[in-house]
């Protein structure tokens, strides 16, 4: 069968591309490494694409702001062409400081060529960068193509500016805001843990063909990433006698939604 | 006069720039805040009619248009945004810019997305704002406050401001910091766009060597050259010789060695770059059998670091590059080999931290890149030694406070690992007040290499003679001048403000995607980093390949004009690779896709000298043999007199609960999980076993695991091992027991112990006797006993040295008081896991799991922290069957392969007590645990001791076996229904049943009928969490 061929940005300071594209690998899709000068040089190349990833990393150092320079760039170089290929139903995938960039770039939550920005990703309420695992819960309501049959998952997050902060407001117009931002949010975190608003961790477009994430799903694609592997694997040993863990990793779960879609 | 622009690195060398308008910018935020981004830029006249335009684009760039906005003002309107915060009750205005030179990454990304946004040659400079209020101010506002700027007091004066900021919100060798009081009428002068003016650079001069020993030494020392009287002679002595007097004047060369060539000797003889200790001859005086023993080592290197690996190489085929390259490079598997290096950043680190840190980890990720013909990191790993903020240390006007030592360093790493995309997989952090005038700073990298690249050997150089040289990344600026010679002596009151610099991850970031993406195009033919001695010692090196180098200065691409040359060729600027390639052009296209100036600056040949030109004139040219062999040995001499401790000591504590709460609270032990979750510790998606483990991310495991290639199953464990507290007593023993902590790391997560490999680091106090040094002949000793307790520790375990460093010069002294380290010997480990999903983590798994002790040689209380926290001192020291516990180790993997085992913690600091309470800690359980027997044996075991009145007594006190620290053990839990067969893999050993794991959140420890220790869970807990005092 033929695989859907996935765009892996890299350079620039983005870092997760290496793991991103294995990741894409194991879930079925063809994953294609591409500079952010090779892209810009050659836009052509998304038309042959069924998703474009942004991974996560440190675009630009972080520095002013995250995702914001590399935004900029994308923006001033590749601007119709994105918004080409969204509307084309095609896939793009921000996963951390690509999130950031999608934000920065006005894609999310609309990602109409008209729609206003109406969300940041600003500092985590610590003012610390934060690596960690967290409990996140799916809200299937949500129309999103990257998270069928998940309900709640666990994936690391890895930022300092992780924090969804909404448009300062006066109270009606906040409210609507408000609203309108849950309905879009397809995953939270469980329990506190940047002070984001609404404890939401992903942002959808409204056709569910744009997602960008704070955690990241590249990073659990095997068990043997999750830090309570050992843990679980002493208790399966003991009660079923076997050496591994049936479930499949919830990250490697996230691609291969995406996969199945394109199908 | 030309000009220099402290930011500027976009112009190509700008000459006098047009004529140009200033602004001001600040970010403010739309909510409450005390402190905010300020800017300076220089617009050129040719953007005069397009300021609307500009403001636009600046709006676009620096800020969030929800949350904040901009402010923009010419240099004179800016006195009326201040009058607006002393309008709402501000007392004090702040402002705080880089000084001129020092690396401004945020100006350049500033400078960069204008260009994205057709406005190129604007010049930035940041820096921020800070206001205070000078009153008592609400709760919520001191929180605030505290939050970003730790300020919560009244200020009385401006002085008082600028004290409490230092530090804290700039470092004066960074930063300018001025404050202006708004209560009065006029708020002096406000910071503007930083430029300053620069002579003209001075031309290069011969310099007169025929002097008397006091003139030489002078000279030394006026230059910075670091140089002994015995190094200037020979260097004099050479240009005397009628041969070389004879070459210089048909080259057109003075007579004396001009100032290009001083300084490249000075820097590739540094301490820092030949190493001149681990090679001197040393006669060792032993006193320890109270009669005068000398005798002489040739060479610590070669005797006790190279040669028990060379004895090894011939078991272990999978050492394929040791000693010679930037790290040593171990096999991996047919595709692919490993390598892995630690360096230190101490005496950067002591002044701006930092920048310090910062630039040690970018600098030891250039050595990963520079293995080879290029590899590419995939973890880092940092050891931190500090001085504990609170403990009673000396305060001298030199020495910045040790929490402002701490926080710096902590967050140059972070930036440092985070910004480059390399996970720090694992690390230690050590108090001691002996690290308070230098902090110490390993920082570890490893990296991976193809074995094949096009048909070359990936691990080795192929330079030929006419390959181009080629200098890739940062630009060359005054910084960072000097700092081989700097970090080669101790620091003093006039240590050079040069040596202040601050790396740039981003721009490095590029270079490592560059050269990675050249290696595997074939591009590169060899490659080295442009570490301590800058191109003086890449160029330099790389010259021994093909026996000859020759580059020109005018094609260096420099931050700023005004430097000298001899400043351009040592120059220490980061984020620079030197290379050797066949193919500049396509190199070139690589480079401008990558966004990397890469620049052919001379070529490799082999006529047997280094020569560097200007404008066509050749201002050095050294002859190769003198430069990298001409240094004369230095001849040392050592006393080692045994460490004479008056023992004290006292009876049982009453309440061992309440001791072992202390101890799990001390800053050795307790918790690093503040520091561990601001460090990327899983990028790249390789990591098996993490710093943090277990359901509730609470189990510090004992060492790293990850998987360097996607998809595969071997694992590669890393991990260290270090025990300073023992230097004093015994640094055989210290050296032992640091080989023994780094192999028994890896060996409790699972690695097999016949796969291991080591890099040696040794930190030392200046072991050079001399009139200010009178301690340097027992430092030395030190250092001989060390070196051999190390050969021994490697030969006994079979794990080899593949690459190591060291850094000589650990003392402050500013004239009034001399500050030494601790003699500190870090061992950082790899080793191989055949199958991860074999590895173990430290804490316990689950209710009714039996419990065990495992160990080879006695624990000692000498050095330990319960004796430290009691107060007392003793002679008990550790003692370590060697060839013992190499045996249990292989055991151990054994029990590890037939999955016997559910957890394994190794017992360090802390000892028994403490390894227990981690394990349920991180596990969220508890145990029941029973020392009657092992009491027992220990009682047998001192009674049939031939020493009457031996140690041995001690070492069967419950509170002994409880918090003795030492070598060789293990604490093991496994399955109840696998006991047999775990226990029949142990007949042999020293291996003790010692409880149960229990669901009652509690530890309970009995002896006989008696309880001696009764914690609950949460107890423990709360103790083991009290939080490192960093910000």
């Amino acid at each position: 069968m033929h695989k859907p061929e996935a765009i892996v940005l890299c350079g620039d300071g983005i870092n997760c591309d290496a793991e991103t594209g294995w990741a894409l690998n194991l879930a079925g899709f063809e994953p294609k490494p591409m500079h952010v000068s090779d892209l810009l040089n050659n836009s052509g190349v998304l038309e042959a694409a069924q998703m474009l990833v942004i991974p996560g990393g440190f675009s630009y150092g972080d520095e002013i702001a995250s995702g914001k320079i590399l935004a900029i760039k994308l923006k001033e170089r590749l601007r119709d062409a994105l918004y080409n290929y969204i509307e084309n139903g095609k896939l793009v995938l921000g996963i951390c400081n690509g999130f950031q960039v999608l934000v920065q770039l006005g894609l999310l939550p609309f990602s109409g060529e008209n729609d206003p920005r109406i969300v940041s990703l600003v500092r985590n309420t610590q003012l610390k960068f934060i690596n960690r695992w967290v409990r996140l819960q799916v809200f299937p309501d949500v129309n999103s193509r990257f998270f069928t049959s998940l309900r709640e998952i666990e994936l690391p997050i890895r930022h300092g500016e992780g924090r969804l902060a909404l448009e300062l407001l006066e109270d009606g117009a906040k409210e609507s805001t408000e609203q309108t931002v849950k309905r879009l949010a397809p995953l939270r975190y469980t329990e506190e843990v940047n002070g984001s608003f609404d404890r939401i961790a992903a942002l959808t477009n409204p056709a569910g063909n744009v997602l960008g994430l704070m955690p990241h799903p590249e990073a659990f694609v095997r068990w043997t990433q999750n830090p309570s592997w050992t843990h679980r694997q002493v208790a399966i040993k003991r009660f079923e006698r076997t050496n591994s863990i049936a479930e499949i990793p919830h990250g490697l779960a996230i691609f291969s939604n995406a996969a199945a879609s394109l199908n | 006069m030309s000009q220099m622009h402290g930011t500027s690195q976009t112009a190509q060398n700008p000459s006098r720039p047009e004529t140009t308008l200033q602004w001001c910018l600040s970010v403010i935020p739309k909510t409450d805040y005390s402190a905010f981004p300020l800017y300076w830029i220089r617009i050129p006249e040719r953007y005069k009619n397009q300021q609307d335009e500009l403001s636009n684009a600046l709006r676009e760039v620096l800020i969030d248009p929800l949350q904040e906005e901009l402010w923009i003002a010419q240099p004179e309107e800016r006195a009326t945004w201040i009058e607006q915060w002393s309008r709402r009750g501000y007392r004090w205005w702040a402002e705080k810019q880089f000084l001129p030179g020092v690396t401004d990454n945020l100006a350049h990304t500033v400078q960069e997305a204008l260009e994205l946004k057709n406005f190129p040659g604007i010049t930035v400079s940041s820096g921020a704002g800070f206001i205070f209020r000078d009153r008592l101010m609400s709760a919520e506002d001191a929180a605030n406050l505290r939050k970003t700027l730790t300020m919560h007091k009244i200020y009385s004066d401006s002085e008082s401001v600028e004290r409490t900021s230092r530090y804290t919100i700039y470092h004066p060798l960074a930063d300018q910091f001025k404050v202006h009081d708004l209560s009065a009428d006029c708020t002096g002068e406000l910071l503007t766009y930083p430029s300053i003016h620069l002579p003209e650079p001075p031309q290069t001069v011969p310099v007169n060597l025929e002097l008397d020993d006091a003139g030489l030494e002078a000279l030394s020392k006026d230059r910075l050259l670091a140089l002994t009287l015995n190094e200037m002679r020979t260097i004099r002595n050479y240009f005397r010789q009628k041969q070389v007097q004879q070459f210089r004047s048909n080259q057109g060369l003075p007579t004396s060695p001009t100032d290009v060539e001083l300084e490249i000797l000075a820097q590739t003889w540094s301490e820092h770059c030949k190493h001149k200790i681990f090679n001197a001859t040393i006669s060792h005086i032993d006193f320890s059998s109270g009669s005068r023993n000398k005798v002489v080592v040739k060479s610590l290197y070669k005797t006790y670091i190279q040669g028990p690996t060379k004895e090894l190489m011939a078991t272990r085929k999978d050492l394929l590059s040791v000693f010679k390259d930037n790290s040593g490079v171990v096999k991996w598997n047919d595709d692919f080999a490993v390598c892995f290096k630690v360096e230190t950043h101490n005496s950067p680190s002591a002044l701006e931290p930092y920048g310090g840190a910062l630039t040690g980890i970018l600098g030891v990720n250039r050595d990963i890149l520079g293995t080879g013909l290029g590899a590419k990191p995939i973890f880092n790993t940092d050891v931190f030694c500090f001085a504990f903020p609170s403990a009673d240390l000396p305060t001298r006007p030199k020495l910045l406070p040790a929490k402002a030592i701490m926080d710096g360093v902590r967050k140059g790493v972070e930036d440092g690992g985070n910004k480059s995309g390399i996970p720090t997989v694992n690390g230690a952090i050590f108090f001691h007040p002996g690290y308070r005038a230098k902090p110490l700073v390993f920082c570890g990298t490893g990296g991976i290499l193809p074995l094949d690249v096009h048909g070359k050997c990936g691990y080795e150089k192929h330079t030929k003679v006419g390959d181009t040289i080629v200098m890739v990344g940062g630009r060359v600026g005054k910084d960072g001048i000097h700092g081989a010679t700097f970090s080669s002596e101790s620091l003093h009151e006039g240590s050079p403000m040069s040596a202040v610099q601050i790396g740039d991850p981003f721009t490095q970031k590029r270079v490592l995607d560059f050269i990675v993406e050249a290696r595997d195009q074939g591009l590169i033919t060899g490659i080295t980093d442009n570490g301590a001695g800058g191109l003086s010692s890449s160029v330099g090196e790389m010259a021994q390949i093909t026996h000859g180098a020759s580059i020109e200065l005018d094609k260096i691409p420099t931050k700023y004009p005004g430097l000298a040359d001899w400043e351009v060729v040592v120059s220490e600027s980061q984020e620079r690779m030197t290379l050797s390639t066949t193919s500049m052009d396509k190199l070139q296209i690589l480079a401008e896709k990558h966004h990397v100036e890469a620049t052919a600056i001379g070529t490799f040949h082999n006529k047997g000298y280094f020569e560097v030109t200007r404008a066509g004139k050749v201002v050095a040219l050294l002859d190769l043999d003198f430069l990298h062999d001409g240094l004369p040995p230095l001849e040392l001499e050592a006393e080692w007199k045994p460490s004479q401790i008056t023992m004290t000591s006292g009876s049982v504590p009453a309440d061992l609960s309440k001791f072992l709460l202390r101890l799990l609270a001390h800053p050795n032990i307790s918790s690093r999980e503040h520091v561990i979750r601001q460090y990327d510790h899983e990028v790249q998606g390789m990591s098996v076993i993490k710093p943090l483990m277990g359901e509730r991310q609470q189990a510090p495991c004992d060492a790293a695991v990850i998987i360097p290639i996607y998809g595969d199953n071997t694992g590669l464990a890393i991990s260290n091992g270090l025990a300073p507290r023992l230097s004093h007593h015994d640094a055989h023993l210290m050296a032992v027991c640091a080989v023994d902590e780094a192999i028994r790391n890896m060996v409790c997560v699972g690695a097999d112990p016949d796969t291991v490999t080591l890099l040696d680091n040794f930190c030392w106090p200046d072991p050079v006797h001399g009139p200010k040094n009178s301690q340097g002949k027992a430092m030395l000793a030190l250092l001989v006993r060390a070196c051999q307790g190390l050969a021994e520790a490697v030969l006994a375990y079979k794990a080899p040295l593949i690459s190591g460093k060291d850094s000589m010069k650990n003392d402050f002294d500013d004239g009034v008081v001399r500050l030494s380290i601790p003699p500190t010997l870090l061992i950082s480990g790899m080793a191989r896991v055949p199958d991860v999903s074999k590895c173990v983590s430290m804490e316990f798994k689950q209710p009714g799991d039996l419990i065990y002790l495992i160990k080879a040689g006695k624990p000692g209380l000498a050095g330990s922290h319960y004796e430290e926290m009691l107060g007392w001192q003793s002679a008990l020291i550790p003692q370590l069957d060697l060839l013992k516990a190499a045996q249990i180790y292989r055991q151990f993997y054994k029990a590890i392969e037939k999955g016997l085992i559910n957890s394994a913690h190794d017992l360090s600091e802390g000892g028994l007590g403490v390894a227990i309470s981690e394990c349920i800690i991180g596990s969220g359980k508890g145990a029941k645990i029973d020392l009657t027997h092992v009491v027992e044996l220990e009682k047998k075991n001192a009674d049939s001791s031939p020493f009457p009145f031996s140690t041995d007594k001690v070492l069967s006190r419950i509170d002994t076996i409880l918090f003795a620290e030492g070598p060789a053990r293990l604490l093991v839990s496994i399955d109840p229904s696998q006991k047999t067969e775990w226990e029949s893999l142990w007949a042999d050993f020293e291996c003790n049943e010692i409880g149960v794991v229990s669901d009652k959140n509690r530890l309970t420890i009995w002896e006989g009928e008696t309880t001696v220790i009764d914690v609950a869970l949460m107890d423990l807990e709360r103790a083991w969490r009290t939080a490192l005092p960093f910000d």
